[in-house]
């Protein structure tokens, strides 16, 4: 097959698995970034290692297993101001990825949701990425296998955290 | 709010960001004409260039040190093999910085790939920390046998106390520049700034992956 209809090819499969996928980015972006502008860039910065890796892609995992630990992997040591991020978005006419269309839906479902992001966003880097995980609905076997930890392990750092979001809704 | 109630606000956000999440395919099309070098491997010409100038560094010294071995001053000759010594540690832990970069995997899992990255970051510190612990040598490396017979006790005493404040503060810099120091106000005023930012959240990190380890 010729070169540029492989590549044509990959191009259509990625972006039809980040649109299969666009939610769990964009929950792990929202859930590192504190402002607007940094999830902008942190997205891209998802995406644009999502593709240098597609290619060694390891169909062993789920795609959602693999988003996944790209996904965490770049947010958790992702900062702010790097030079080669605003050299990629100045190649691109406009570095805006994912939003949202509609942005809100009732006053008490975003009052709560609002209160539940805040709590993720209070977690520490670890924390947070499991936690994510666990309201996803991602077994234990999955998040030991995303994470790198035991399954008893996740067991029980979900509990740990379980019971600090109770005590911090229970204080509201 | 219990467990089935947050779960169920969860399958509510879920729920809206399928509805109303728009994936811009057009923007996201154009990263894949782009040549986009990783985070890890944009790091590489810095480590390489630090390699290089390292070993040309102890290249001169060492030449500066065979050609005067027996014409200099032992103050120099120590000073100068120091200088050296530390060098070559430090072209060590870039070397060992390259080879982190080529064993990280960002597609593996997230506790390997953080310890790995966080270690690539906080091992910048050590480097430092190195720098510090020779800066005594500086304060040396001029001084010369016939100078404690021919000047005077005033010069003596400066020098001496001189070098041994620097030596002090190299020994206990490169003791306590650690995460345990971060919130301290020394520790603060030395790396203040963006550019510290990423090295001290890595040791956050590192202890963080170390509490993650213990069942």
């Amino acid at each position: 097959m010729p070169k540029i209809m492989i590549e044509s090819k990959n191009t259509e499969l990625f972006l039809s698995v980040i649109a299969a996928h666009k939610g769990i980015i964009y929950k792990i972006a929202n859930a590192y970034c504190k402002s607007e502008d940094d999830r902008l860039d942190l997205v891209q910065e998802i995406i644009a290692q999502i593709w240098i890796s597609f290619l060694t892609y390891d169909n062993r995992y789920k795609y959602s297993t693999w988003i996944y630990r790209i996904s965490l992997n770049v947010s958790i040591s992702y900062y702010r101001k790097d030079r080669r991020r605003k050299e990629i978005s100045n190649s691109l006419e406009d570095s805006n990825m994912l939003y949202l269309s509609e942005s809100s839906y009732d006053d008490e479902t975003d009052i709560k949701l609002g209160q539940l992001n805040r709590f993720i966003a209070g977690l520490s880097q670890l924390d947070k990425a499991l936690m994510l995980l666990y309201l996803d609905d991602r077994s234990h076997k999955e998040i030991s296998e995303i994470m790198d930890i035991s399954t008893s392990n996740v067991a029980t750092k979900i509990a740990r955290i379980k019971e600090q979001l109770k005590q911090k809704f229970s204080q509201l | 709010m219990d467990e089935l109630e947050i779960k169920n606000l969860w399958t509510t956000y879920d729920k809206r960001l399928n509805e109303n999440l728009v994936f811009n395919r057009k923007n996201a099309e154009q990263i894949t004409h782009l040549k986009i070098q990783s985070v890890l491997s944009s790091m590489k010409p810095v480590k390489f260039t630090g390699i290089i100038l390292g070993i040309l560094w102890v290249w001169f010294l060492g030449n500066l040190i065979s050609k005067a071995i027996y014409t200099a001053s032992y103050f120099f000759l120590v000073s100068a093999g120091l200088q050296v010594l530390v060098s070559i540690l430090a072209i060590g832990i870039y070397v060992y910085q390259v080879f982190l970069i080529n064993n990280i995997d960002i597609t593996g899992s997230v506790l390997i790939t953080q310890e790995k990255l966080a270690k690539l970051r906080a091992s910048t510190l050590l480097i430092v920390r190195l720098i510090l612990l020779v800066m005594p040598v500086f304060t040396t490396f001029y001084l010369t046998s016939d100078m404690f017979i021919k000047e005077n006790t005033l010069l003596w005493v400066v020098q001496s106390a001189v070098t041994m404040s620097f030596t002090f503060t190299g020994i206990w810099l490169f003791i306590h520049i650690n995460y345990e120091n971060r919130d301290k106000k020394w520790f603060k005023l030395l790396f203040s700034g963006r550019e510290w930012n990423p090295i001290i959240k890595s040791s956050e990190l590192l202890a963080q992956i170390k509490e993650y380890r213990i069942e």
